[in-house]
């Protein structure tokens, strides 16, 4: 270190109050939940004396569980599946495209991150609802007798979801987009490679680090959605994270919520591995 | 106006010793180059003058005092770094002033220096611009005279033209040379580029590995060169083989080489029959009709528009480039003499 | 595609995004009791039945108290570890980035369930805004670490060596170099951290005292009973504050908020 600058201890007391918050309000609480999650039920209290791996089996030999994980993951899935396909686009004519309104189109796409959670899941309701805005006008031109069940199922918390996690696939792949140098595409042209193949094949695989970020994301966060599945879901369809919620605020079975919602947790992560080591091995081998 | 005295610094990262017990006296008013390829050594070296970087061994004196043990800020010396690096918020005269205020000069006094300084690096009428509203070239100047603003010590200068491009670079040369006279300040000058050190110092330090592999007047390190890599490093070079004839106890030596015996300068003594290297400078040399010097042909020829450079073969094999101005022309596979004055070949070593 | 193609097809998705938060506004504007459309004529009355209502306007205050209180905390713990991050940091610095975003890695609902048996574990519990404050710090927390590296990453050592060159100490250096070139990170990610405060939900949702509902909680839990345009009137004031915090800083300071 040169002389003047901060020696000793000095630059240390600038990331201590961050090591200790994370410290004792991220790891230890995180810690303790696995604790938790091994306690004995409580009869009248939280958690009993002792421990037991029960929480774990009655999640495992529970279907009503099993089928819910499933249910949350085909959600989360879709839900990543459809902001790749609906915003890769989106995110290539921000990053590439001349526009006149680039900066309008991309105070657009960061628009839904800045109004709350909760308003925009609201917003939804209104649109999908039985009496909604979609149903009605559908009704009112005659295209249906009926009112379309768009909410109250998977359908409507899958577009919900898809709305509310957007912004974080495109914001990624703009970004990954915007770091492949242009001259590659003109490179890739000038050696004989028609349009859609530089795409193809210089392009896609080089914005493919965005594209992976952006699908985790996407995945973890509405694996762990609560809000919008809770508003559009009712009390019809219900996923884990809204099964968890609800059974820790309404029932205070807290091991076997922590159990819960580890085991949520830990699926999801498993999934991001898989996926992120599948991904990988494409980039490999193109 | 300061002397600076280095005595054996030495810089060590782990194991590595980036700056391996260098010495140098500059003179007061003195203009010195670090001259060096990269990773030599001469801007760590500058840096600890400065006081960026600890010292691990050896000694910097400002006028006789260590200052080894002064942080930066006390040393009061002017620094210009490779990209000014000028403050982006403040403008001109603020940027001027930050060191003037570090000193608590007096505000009548501070805007009279500060006008005066403007004018000396040719800005006037700029002090109310950012950074960015200025060119590199004025960018360059605003950086110069903050740093000669507070009249320190010394003058330090890391690679201040890279960043210009070539006419603006030769400019600046010649403006920063003038302005350091009239100043009368010492300045430690840190490049790469042998032209700029050669036209702007009083005396040249070339560095290798973090050692000083020569210090010496411009022409000295030119026409005279320690070694190979000082030889290669400050400019094109012929190396002429020879043995010796007669080693000689007058400082004198006899080689004979393909030009001839050619008697140079040696304080050293050699045994007949040593191999020894000469260096020949291309534009030591004359083309003539055949007969004059060594017989050679002409192989090819590059027009630079003042000059035309050739490569010519030596009888026995030996290539050698030549400059020359382009009112005698040769074709290619014509037979040209070669001749190059006596007092032109150097041997290599002679002053070990 | 071809760039006609592209263009609508981009059109579409901003429509999507956008169609959502258009509905709320239209919909606050509504004369009747219930969310219809079209709507039966055009009022401010819902509007004056929000301000009139107590349970919303406590709410709009804690989250404001909250979102003050969270985004002053994490601005100065992410600012100071953000300056040992790019200065300072060696060989773990890639450990430190990893951690310091690992409140926004990890699902919200785990942290919120972690920090709310943490608390009740070591007896602080949830009857004062404590717990609730340290979750919305550790969720803000990444956003400003993000927003202040960003605008340190660019800061040109070099400056801060010219400073010491003309006879700057430390603290002078700081002050007078320093702070003012990194000064819109700071603030960027102060504001980023406010806005993403006040609409934080499950932290809330499961950290909150008695009486102490944030605006986003009171919307959830009146909304899962009730179905008037009030809601929607709350929600428009909502957005419309958070807009004109973000026009303010992009706008009137010139600001960039670096979101990754």
């Amino acid at each position: 270190m040169t002389p003047g600058r901060t020696k000793g201890m000095g630059p240390y007391l600038l990331i201590l109050p961050a090591v200790l918050l994370l410290g004792i309000f991220l790891v230890l609480p995180y810690l303790n939940i696995v604790l938790m999650s091994f306690r004995v039920p409580g009869q009248g209290t939280p958690y009993g004396v002792g421990f037991t791996a029960g929480n774990y089996v009655k999640f495992f030999t529970d279907s009503f569980y099993i089928l819910q994980v499933v249910n949350t993951l085909w959600i989360g899935l879709l839900t990543t599946a459809i902001c790749l396909v609906v915003g890769f686009p989106v995110a290539w004519q921000l990053a590439r495209a001349d526009m006149k309104f680039r900066g309008l189109a991309y105070g657009l796409v960061l628009s839904p991150l800045l109004v709350g959670i909760v308003i925009r899941s609201y917003g939804w309701t209104i649109l999908l609802g039985n009496n909604g805005l979609i149903n009605r006008t559908l009704l009112n031109i005659g295209l249906i007798e009926r009112p379309l069940p768009l909410m109250y199922n998977a359908l409507g918390i899958v577009i919900a979801l898809v709305h509310v996690f957007l912004p974080f696939m495109i914001l990624p792949i703009m970004a990954a987009i915007q770091g492949v140098d242009p001259s590659l595409h003109a490179a890739a042209r000038s050696l004989g490679a028609s349009k859609t193949t530089a795409f193809r094949r210089i392009i896609l695989p080089l914005s493919l680090p965005g594209i992976q970020a952006g699908c985790i994301l996407v995945f973890v966060l509405s694996l762990s959605a609560y809000v919008t599945p809770s508003l559009i879901g009712g009390l019809r369809v219900k996923t884990m994270a809204v099964t968890v919620v609800d059974a820790l605020i309404d029932t205070f079975q807290w091991p076997f919520g922590s159990a819960l919602a580890l085991c949520l947790s830990v699926t999801g992560a498993i999934a991001v591995v898989i996926f992120a080591r599948l991904t990988r091995m494409k980039w490999k081998a193109s | 106006m300061t002397e600076v005295s280095i005595e054996k610094l030495t810089k060590t990262f782990g194991s590595a010793r980036a700056v391996d017990g260098i010495s140098v006296r500059i003179a007061n008013g003195e203009f010195i180059s670090l001259l060096g390829p990269s990773g030599c050594g001469k801007t760590t070296t500058l840096k600890m003058i400065a006081g960026f970087e600890d010292v691990s061994g050896g000694a910097i004196r400002f006028d006789g005092q260590d200052v080894v043990n002064v942080p930066a800020e006390k040393r009061d010396i002017g620094m210009v770094f490779q990209n000014y690096a000028l403050f982006p918020h403040m403008t001109v005269e603020q940027n001027l002033a930050f060191g003037l205020e570090m000193r608590k000069v007096a505000k009548p006094e501070m805007r009279s220096r500060i006008s005066r300084v403007l004018e000396m690096v040719q800005l006037t009428g700029y002090a109310e611009r950012y950074p960015r509203q200025l060119s590199g070239g004025q960018q360059q100047r605003v950086a110069l005279g903050r740093a000669l603003v507070i009249e320190p010590k010394i003058l330090l200068l890391d690679e201040p033209l890279a960043n210009l491009d070539a006419k603006l670079r030769e400019e600046m040369r010649v403006f920063i040379r003038d302005l350091q006279r009239r100043v009368g300040i010492t300045t430690v000058y840190v490049t790469h580029d042998q032209a700029e050190a050669m036209t702007m110092s009083d005396r040249v330090v070339v560095m290798f590995g973090g050692r000083i592999a020569q210090i010496g007047v411009p022409a000295d390190i030119y026409e005279r060169p320690e070694n190979l890599d000082v030889a290669q490093f400050v400019g094109q070079v012929n190396l002429v083989k020879g043995t010796v004839r007669e080693g000689g106890s007058d400082g004198r030596c006899a080689v004979e080489t393909t030009f001839g015996v050619i008697e140079v300068h040696s304080a050293r003594m050699h045994a007949p029959g040593t191999a020894v290297t000469l260096t020949l400078r291309p534009e030591a040399i004359e083309l003539g009709a055949p007969g004059k010097g060594a017989k050679g042909t002409v192989l090819s020829s590059y027009y630079s528009g003042s000059l035309i450079d050739y490569r010519i073969e030596l009888e026995g094999g030996d290539i050698i480039h030549t400059q020359a101005f382009p009112h005698n022309r040769f074709a290619d596979k014509e037979r040209v003499g070669v001749y190059a004055p006596a007092d032109r070949f150097w041997l290599l070593g002679a002053a070990a | 595609m071809s760039r006609k193609v592209l263009t609508v097809y981009c059109l579409l998705v901003y429509a999507f995004l956008l169609a959502p938060i258009l509905v709320v506004v239209g919909a606050s504007f509504n004369a009747g009791s219930f969310l219809t459309f079209p709507p039966q004529g055009l009022s401010l009355r819902w509007y004056v039945t929000f301000f009139n209502n107590e349970v919303f306007m406590r709410a709009i205050r804690t989250s404001l108290w909250v979102a003050a209180v969270s985004t002053v905390i994490s601005t100065l713990i992410g600012t100071a570890a953000a300056l040992y991050y790019v200065q300072h940091a060696g060989r773990g610095k890639e450990a430190i980035r990893i951690a310091m975003l690992s409140p926004l890695l990890l699902p919200e609902v785990l942290t919120a369930i972690s920090l709310l048996f943490f608390v009740y574990s070591v007896g602080i519990g949830t009857q004062t805004m404590f717990a609730m404050i340290v979750g919305h710090v550790l969720i803000t927390l990444p956003f400003v670490f993000i927003n202040v590296s960003a605008s340190l990453e660019t800061f040109d050592p070099a400056w801060d060596m010219a400073a010491r060159s003309l006879g700057a100490g430390r603290f002078t250096r700081f002050r007078r170099i320093m702070l003012p070139l990194i000064k819109p990170g700071v603030i960027g990610g102060a504001l980023f951290a406010f806005i993403i405060s006040f609409d934080i939900f499950t932290i809330s949702f499961m950290l909150k005292g008695i009486g102490t509902s944030t605006l986003p909680i009171q919307l959830f839990d009146y909304l899962r009973t009730n179905f008037t345009p009030e809601a929607a009137a709350v929600s428009t004031v909502s957005i419309v504050l958070t807009l004109v915090v973000v026009i303010v800083s992009e706008k009137v300071l010139g600001l960039r908020i670096h979101r990754f």
